[in-house]
Parts: structure tokens; C-alpha cells; sequence
């Protein structure tokens, strides 16, 4: 027990970030299932780790309240935000929340109390990895219930042909405005878990990139069910801890398995477990929508 | 003043020359291909690696220009094409791009490491010269009249020439194109010789310029691409120009208004405003409600 | 199939959670030391980027860390004990150097660690060690906050061998003040990076309380392809000199810049301008470019020839200042090991105490010794570029 105790003490903050990017996947997972490609949510996860961090730090808020506090946060900037962007479709959508984040991004650097491009620093290391594993057992739990509702079908339906949804009578748009706001809601709440883990936070760990790596361990992780995401924040964090001996080829692997898994696996890497299911879809040309 | 407008002029036409690329592969197929900043890296190299063989500054541009279009042609054989033939959603597109992106620019990391390098002494010309008060220099001089002989080219061929006219009918309908008796995938091939090839040469002249090319110089880039694109109009070939020299002229006329620290601030400010107010950008015709 | 799944998800959540929880006090139950004829290797760590951004520096410090290793060992080792380097890649990221620093001190139960590379990793990665009461030498950080004062609490078991903005910056700006009669600059900076930003916030205090004006603060991105734009803004505030707080990729073109509209104006940086990559890409345009190291390849020191030529030798390259200070950074362990009974035992807190009382060691940096906030305490050279070389101006 020794051993696999020094194991687990080493890897803790991986396994604990393989959560946290789990939840983030997650509420990335939220607005594809409905259709919708968004970039914006390693920018609310900012604005919760930001929040709720200067909460416990200045304020003493109690760490819960503080969670709670940055999530909601985001989740109030997103309706705004969502009820703007939303007249805009695919690509449009995805690059305006990406401008939106980028916006975040320079504000952040521009408030003195952030920390600017110093960081925010001596942040209480609050979080424990039940809180985290908690969280997403709760979370994927709801969003799993959800998705098998008549508001997860909605959802579907509106991924699949929004003009048709719309003339079945779905409100398309407060569906779409649900999915969003909830996902900015599970981004904060990963944002504000995520800040009190690593005792300080930098505005460059919520930019672009990371919108990008959440993005990819959605898709590639496969939006069929909530375990997809969940496969594709496991195997992606992991990967390095994983890929120690050959960490020099790491990116390669990594930019290997993105190819493979999207053209062979077009459903995400989840449907290895339904291949014949995928089989099933081929033969009907709509294997790669869940 | 003059000089700002100088400086604004080159950066416009580095952003241009980055965005065309970009811009010709998203028009045509709509695909975002997030590799292009790794082409763009990849040119910068070609051409350091010919010129450390003795060959001259202005071969070299050429010869990243081909290998950059024989890669681009690649990529799409190997992450797009698979995509493609089963009418995958841009969205995988975009993703395997990422992928191939990681591959390409680790690739030049295990050849030239991941510092900064420069190219052979005295291979540029460093010359510096005055016109009507402005400091100028041949260097960049020399970069901005090539980026705009490489759009006005571009133009050309998409507006005048038989290849143009092939990749206009299939960026309005590949299955149209294909009856018309287009030959899709040599029009598709072209595209990305086209696009890949401008991306290198833009990597090349901007390595020239900052005469420290390094294995993550596309990252930059890489927003600044998007902004382009919306604000001048997606899908347009002038407007990627045109948002090009907006985008930087704008970032130059900020500098004099804002506080230095909101600088960034402005050109995604400025991408959003576009967004909301007008999606298709200022010369944009593509209808943006397309699911 | 939902509902079973999710709950086998959430015993494995809960199994995994209790077993970290049970061992969160850094697993010191360790076997006593064995006592053997032959000594036991004496473990040292090293935690660097090797992949990720910070990849640039972390190769070079390797080979330092790797020279001195080798060097010692060859010449008997610590008291007869060969010391055996393990190195782990942080990937640049905060997350990575934790675990990298768990692993050492919980699995490996080395004595000391070296690094991390990168000043953001140390913050977050420093406070493993101190509790684990293993004692960091930080190599490469030299931003504030890092030994000394610690915002996450005690940090006795942290030191840095890597000489501080704070100490650096205060020595450039008297010599710039008093060799070329500095009374005004424009402070540019990429206020988007912790280093940059921290540098700036040394110049800027500097800079006033000496007494030179600062006509404009500057902000620029790091990400920004051009600069030609702020530094043309910044000659129109007619400065006597430009300060740059950056790293060296907004450096090169800073340089550039200023060498095309106002050549011979000098430019004054941090330790984002201590490599040689300036001089290769700027040329011409960096000449004249002053900043304050900890080390310059030219220094004619015994300790220093010997250092640059066995590197060479071995390593087919000059090396840079990373690769000094990780290198000098083994030696200063070395004295301080040397001193210290059981050096292997599990307690390092006489190692620590030993450490503390570091003084005059002989390095390629110069004579190092650690004050009492466990910070280098060395000469600072004030370097300008001439010929393509960093050259002594102090």
C-alpha cells in the first residue's frame, strides 16, 4: 500500500486535473450536443478561477460559497452573451465566442487586482480531489439524465435540422441559451476548482489554447454519450504521465491519435466501445452524427 | 505619423499574406485549417535550410513556395480527403488540422531545435533609405511589394483564369461542380497547393523580416487570422486583404487612443462589433446562416 | 447501462480519493539508509521543461546539471558517495512540475531539487518541496516571491542560485545612469508574461528612485508580430535610452526597430536579453544592447574557462547561462553536502541548514553565497553587446 500510496501522492494533481478537464469537456460537450461549436468556455472558466479566487484570497469567503459564487458569475455573463450570439451559426458562433474570450483574456491583464500578467498568486490550495470527483460524478449524472429527456432530445433535434425543430414548435433558441448557460455554469464551477488547486492561476491558462483542448477532448472523445468527453479529458491528460519514456514524441503521438481517431472513429473515440453500431451508421452515410 | 503608416502597411500586408491562405481553403471547402500556421512555420525553414546550402534569399522564397504546396497537398490527402469522401462536418476538419499541426511543427522542433535561428549573414538586404521623411527600409520595402504582387496575383487567378473559375463553382457547390464535369479533386489539389504555398512564402518574408524564425512563429498568427477574416469578409479573397489593412491600421491608430495595456482589446472588440452588427464583414457576399 | 456505469465511476472516484487522502502527508515513512562497504548514491533531482514553451531553456540546463554531475562523480563524488541525477520533464506546465516534484520527493526521496524552469511552475510546484522538507535550488527563476518572502507561507527549504531581477536590475540602471548619463527612457514591456511583467515592475522603481523620468510606459503583447508601432511611438517621447522588459523574441525586434529609425540609441534590458540568439537575429542592430547577468561567456575566470571548454567538448556548442547556473548550482549542493553528516538519510533539514551557510564557492558565475533569504549573493556583471559578444561594462 505504500507504493501505490507514494503513486497517488505523486500523481494526485494529475489525476485531479483529469477531472477537472473532465468537467470542462463536459460542459463543452453541453452546446455540441445541440449543435453548437463554442469556444467561450475556458473564458468562463477564467472568470470563475479569477472570481472565486480573489473571493477566498481578499474576501475569506468559505470555499463553497466561493465556488459557487465564480460559477454563477459565469453563468450570468453567458446569457448576455449567448442571447447576442446565437443569430450567428457554425463557424461564426465558434469565432465569436473566441473573440469573446480574447476579450476576457486582455481585460484580465488589464485589472490591476488580477494580478495582471503577474498572476494571481497564494491562492489557498483549497481543493481536495473528492470535491473534484464529486463534482463530476454529480455533473455527469444530470447531463446524462438530461440528455436522455425530451429536453436532450429537443437538443438533438435542433443539432440535426434547426429549421425542422423549430416547425415541430422547439423553442430553438431558449434551448440552445439552456445548453449554453449550463455549460458556462459547469465551466465556472471547473474554473473555480481548478484555482484553488494550484495555489496561483495566469491569465494565458484560460486563453485560446485551452478552449481549443477542451474542444478536443470533446469531439475526440465523442458526443454520442457523457462518457466521451469524459474518455477523451482521461486519456488526453493522462497521456503525458503515460508517455514518459517517449515525452520527446509526445506531440507526435498526440497529433497522431487526433488524426486517427477523426477519420476512423468519426463518432469520437467512445464508439470503440459501439463499433458496430458506427458499422450500422455507415451504411446509411450518417456516421458522423450521434 | 508617416512612419506609422509605413508600419501599418507592412504589418497589413504580413497579416494579408498569412490571411490568403487561410481565407483560399475556407472559401473553397469550408474548412478551417488550423495547420496553416504550422505551413507558414515550415516555409520560414524550407527557406533557411536552402539558404544554409548557399542558395539565394530570393530562390529560396521560391523554393519554400513549392515545398509548402507539395505539404499542403499532403495534408489534404491525409487529413481532409478521408473527411471528405464521407461528408464529415468542417468540425473534423478542423480537429485533424489541429493534429497534423502538432506533427509538423514538432517535426522542425527535432531539426532546428526550439530556439530562435537566423538566416545566413549578409543573405538580406539590410539597406535603409529615405523617402519624403520616412525612414524606410529595402527589407520590408521589398516584403510589402511582393505581398501585394501575390494578391493581385491571386485575384487574377481566381477571377480570370479557367482554375479561378473551378474553385468559385465548387465554393458554391461541390456537387454542382462535379456534374459540370469539374474535375474536383485536381481543382481541390490546387487549392491547397495555392493556399499552403502562400502561407510558406508568408512565413519566409516575415522570417526575413524579424530574422528569427522559430518553430511556434505561426501562433501569432493564428487569431489574428480569424479576426482577419471576419472583419474584411469570410470567403472573400479581397477581404481578407481589406481586413488585413483594417486590422492593422487599426492596431497602429490604438496605440495613439488607448492605453497600450487595451491594445488587444480593440482588435477583438472590433471583431465581435463586426459579428453582431454585420457577420459577412465588410465584403463579404456568403450568407452566415448556414447551419 | 447508464446507471451501473456511473456508479462503478463513482466507487473507483471515491476508492482513488481515499487512498490520496490517506497518504497526503508526502509518504516520509521511508526505509532507513542502507550500510553497506560501498556508499550509497547520493539521489539529486531536477525538474525542467523539456517539453512545452519553456523547452528552450530546459535542454541547456540539463547539460549543465548533467557536466557538473559527471565532473563530480569522476573526481570521487560528495565524500566518496557518487551523486545519481534524476531528471523529469514538467512540460512547461504548472501541473506537470507538481506532479514532477511528487514524484521526486515522494517516490524518489531525492535530496534536493534543481529548478523548476520556469518561474510560473516554481510558485506552484516550490510548496510540495517545503513540505515535503526536501530543499529546492532554483536554477533559473528569477522573479520575486520565489525564496525569502514566499506568499504560500514558509519557504525555508527554497533557494536560488540564479541571480534575481531585483538584485540585477538595480545594478544596470546605477551603471547605465553613471557611464552614460541616462536621464530619461521610455519603458516598454510585454505586460502578458510573469517574467516581463515582473521586470517591469523592477525598472519602473528603479528608474524613479535613481531619478531618471520615465517619459511613457509601453505595453505590448507577447504575441505581437510586429513592434514597430510602439517603439515608434516610444522615439517620439525623444528618450535618452529604451528600456525593454521582455523576453528575447520581442527583443530581436525592439532592436531591430530602433536600429532602422534611431541607430545608436541605447536599449537597456533584463535578463530576457542574456542569450545569444540577440545577437545572432538582431546583428548590427544589437550592438550596444546593455543588460545585467549573472554570467558572460567571455569571462576569463579559471572556474569559467574550464566550465566553457568542458562544455564545448562535450556538448559540440558554447554554452548559455542556463547551463551555467545549473551547473554552478550542482557545485554550491556539493560544498554544502560535503558538510552535512548522513547526507542520505530521510530528514534534510541538515542539508537545508548547511545549505544556508553557503559562502565563497567558486563557480563559472563567481564567487556565490547564499544570504539570509536564501538568495544568491554574487557579482553582478553588467553586459553590453559589442561585436556579438557580452561584454563587461561595470
Amino acid at each position: 500500500m505504500d507504493d501505490i500510496g507514494a503513486f497517488l501522492v505523486a500523481y494526485q494533481t494529475t489525476i485531479g486535473t483529469i477531472g477537472i478537464n473532465a468537467l470542462l469537456a463536459l460542459s463543452v460537450w453541453l452546446t455540441l450536443y445541440t449543435g453548437q461549436l463554442t469556444l467561450g468556455n475556458a473564458a468562463f472558466a477564467g472568470i470563475a478561477a479569477y472570481s472565486s479566487a480573489l473571493l477566498t484570497l481578499k474576501a475569506g469567503l468559505p470555499f463553497p460559497l466561493a465556488l459557487a459564487a465564480g460559477a454563477m458569475l459565469a453563468a450570468a455573463v453567458s446569457v448576455p452573451l449567448g442571447a447576442t450570439v446565437f443569430r450567428l451559426r457554425g463557424v461564426y458562433l465558434a469565432i465569436a465566442t473566441l473573440a469573446f474570450g480574447e476579450v476576457v483574456r486582455v481585460a484580465i491583464l488589464a485589472i490591476p487586482i488580477t494580478g495582471r500578467g503577474q498572476g494571481l498568486v497564494g491562492i489557498p490550495p483549497k481543493t481536495e480531489l473528492w470535491h473534484v470527483f464529486a463534482s463530476l460524478v454529480v455533473i455527469a449524472y444530470v447531463c446524462a439524465r438530461l440528455r436522455s429527456s425530451s429536453v436532450g432530445r429537443a437538443w438533438a433535434a435542433i443539432r440535426e435540422d434547426e429549421v425542422a425543430a423549430a416547425s415541430q414548435g422547439i423553442p430553438v433558441r431558449r434551448y440552445q441559451l439552456v445548453a449554453f448557460v449550463l455549460g458556462a455554469l459547469i465551466a465556472g464551477w471547473a474554473g473555480g476548482l481548478a484555482a484553488h488547486f494550484d495555489y496561483a492561476i495566469q491569465p494565458d491558462e484560460f486563453g485560446f489554447a485551452r478552449a481549443v483542448q477542451i474542444l478536443v477532448f470533446a469531439v475526440v472523445g465523442g458526443i454520442p454519450n457523457v462518457f466521451g468527453p469524459i474518455l477523451g479529458a482521461l486519456l488526453f491528460t493522462a497521456l503525458p504521465a503515460i508517455l514518459q519514456p517517449l515525452q520527446e514524441y509526445r506531440d507526435i503521438f498526440q497529433g497522431a491519435i487526433l488524426v486517427l481517431v477523426i477519420v476512423f472513429l468519426p463518432r469520437g473515440l467512445v464508439t470503440v466501445f459501439e463499433l458496430r453500431r458506427t458499422a450500422r451508421l455507415r451504411t446509411m452515410g450518417a456516421e458522423d452524427v450521434a | 505619423m508617416a512612419d506609422q503608416i509605413y508600419n501599418a502597411i507592412f504589418i497589413g500586408s504580413i497579416y494579408a499574406l498569412f490571411a490568403l491562405g487561410f481565407t483560399l481553403v475556407f472559401s473553397v471547402l469550408d474548412i478551417l485549417n488550423l495547420a496553416h500556421p504550422a505551413l507558414f512555420t515550415l516555409g520560414a525553414f524550407t527557406a533557411l535550410f536552402a539558404m544554409q546550402q548557399g542558395v539565394p534569399a530570393a530562390l529560396a522564397v521560391v523554393v519554400a513556395f513549392v515545398v509548402c504546396g507539395i505539404a499542403g497537398v499532403a495534408l489534404d490527402r491525409v487529413a481532409f480527403a478521408p473527411l471528405r469522401a464521407r461528408g464529415a462536418p468542417p468540425l473534423s476538419a478542423m480537429i485533424s488540422s489541429i493534429g497534423v499541426a502538432l506533427i509538423i511543427t514538432r517535426l522542425i522542433q527535432f531539426a532546428y531545435g526550439p530556439d530562435f535561428q537566423s538566416y545566413p549573414a549578409g543573405s538580406l538586404p539590410a539597406a535603409v533609405y529615405s523617402l519624403a521623411g520616412v525612414e524606410l527600409d529595402t527589407l520590408r520595402s521589398v516584403i510589402i511589394a511582393c505581398a501585394i504582387g501575390l494578391m493581385l496575383a491571386l485575384t487574377y487567378l481566381v477571377r480570370r483564369t479557367r482554375l479561378g473559375r473551378e474553385l468559385r463553382a465548387l465554393a458554391e457547390n461541390p456537387r454542382a461542380a462535379r456534374l459540370l464535369g469539374i474535375d474536383v479533386d485536381r481543382a481541390i489539389a490546387a487549392t491547397f497547393f495555392l493556399s499552403a504555398g502562400l502561407g510558406g512564402v508568408a512565413g519566409v518574408l516575415y522570417g526575413f523580416a524579424t530574422n528569427s524564425p522559430f518553430s511556434q512563429m505561426g501562433l501569432a498568427f493564428e487569431l489574428k487570422a480569424f479576426a482577419v477574416m471576419i472583419v474584411g469578409g469570410m470567403g472573400s479573397i479581397p477581404g481578407a486583404v481589406l481586413g488585413a489593412y483594417l486590422l492593422a491600421f487599426g492596431e497602429i491608430a490604438s496605440l495613439a487612443v488607448l492605453p497600450s495595456e487595451l491594445r488587444d482589446a480593440f482588435a477583438y472588440g472590433l471583431l465581435f462589433i463586426v459579428l453582431l452588427v454585420r457577420p459577412a464583414g465588410v465584403l463579404g457576399r456568403r450568407p452566415p446562416d448556414r447551419v | 447501462m447508464n446507471k451501473s456505469i456511473l456508479g462503478v465511476l463513482g466507487a473507483l472516484a471515491l476508492t482513488i480519493a481515499a487512498c490520496a487522502g490517506a497518504t497526503t502527508n508526502g509518504g516520509a515513512s521511508g526505509s532507513p539508509a542502507a550500510t553497506t562497504a560501498a556508499k550509497p548514491d547520493i539521489k539529486v533531482g531536477a525538474v525542467l521543461s523539456l517539453t512545452g514553451v519553456g523547452n528552450v531553456y530546459g535542454p541547456t540546463q540539463r547539460n549543465g546539471l548533467q557536466l557538473a554531475v559527471d565532473a563530480i562523480n569522476a573526481a570521487g563524488g560528495a565524500n566518496g558517495a557518487k551523486l545519481q541525477l534524476i531528471v523529469e520533464d514538467d512540460q512547461s506546465t504548472t501541473d506537470g512540475g507538481i506532479t514532477a516534484f511528487k514524484k521526486l520527493t515522494a517516490q524518489d526521496r531525492v535530496t534536493v531539487i534543481f529548478g523548476p524552469t520556469l518561474s510560473n511552475t516554481a510558485v506552484a510546484a516550490d510548496p510540495v518541496a517545503q513540505s515535503a522538507q526536501t530543499p529546492v535550488i532554483a536554477i533559473s527563476n528569477t522573479g520575486d516571491g520565489i525564496v525569502g518572502k514566499c506568499d504560500y507561507g514558509p519557504c525555508d527549504y527554497i533557494f536560488r542560485v540564479s541571480l534575481g531581477e531585483s538584485a540585477a536590475i538595480p545594478q544596470t540602471v546605477k551603471t547605465v545612469k553613471a557611464k552614460l548619463n541616462i536621464k530619461s527612457v521610455v519603458l516598454m514591456y510585454a505586460q502578458d508574461d510573469k517574467f516581463s511583467s515582473d521586470g517591469f515592475a523592477i525598472f519602473k522603481k528603479n528608474l524613479t528612485s535613481a531619478g531618471i523620468t520615465i517619459k511613457k510606459e509601453i505595453a505590448f503583447s507577447k504575441n505581437d508580430v510586429d513592434l514597430s508601432g510602439p517603439v515608434t511611438q516610444a522615439l517620439a517621447e525623444d528618450p535618452d535610452a529604451i528600456v525593454d522588459s521582455s523576453l528575447a523574441g520581442p527583443a530581436i525586434k525592439v532592436l531591430q526597430e530602433v536600429n532602422r529609425r534611431k541607430p545608436g540609441l541605447p536599449v537597456i534590458g533584463g535578463n530576457g536579453f542574456n542569450t545569444p540568439a540577440i545577437a545572432k537575429s538582431a546583428g548590427a542592430a544589437a550592438e550596444g544592447a546593455i543588460s545585467g547577468a549573472a554570467w558572460y561567456l567571455g569571462n576569463p575566470s579559471a572556474e569559467n574557462k574550464a566550465f566553457v571548454s568542458a562544455y564545448k567538448a562535450k556538448f559540440n556548442a558554447d554554452p548559455d547561462q542556463f547551463a551555467a547556473q545549473a551547473y554552478s548550482a550542482v557545485y554550491v549542493y556539493l560544498d554544502a553536502v560535503k558538510r552535512t553528516p548522513n547526507p542520505t538519510s530521510v530528514l534534510h533539514d541538515k542539508l537545508r541548514d548547511q545549505l544556508a551557510l553557503t559562502t565563497g564557492v567558486s563557480t563559472p558565475l563567481g564567487e556565490v553565497s547564499f544570504n539570509a533569504s536564501h538568495d544568491v549573493s554574487q557579482q553582478v556583471y553588467v553586459v553590453q553587446i559589442k561585436n556579438g559578444q557580452f561584454t563587461p561594462i561595470n
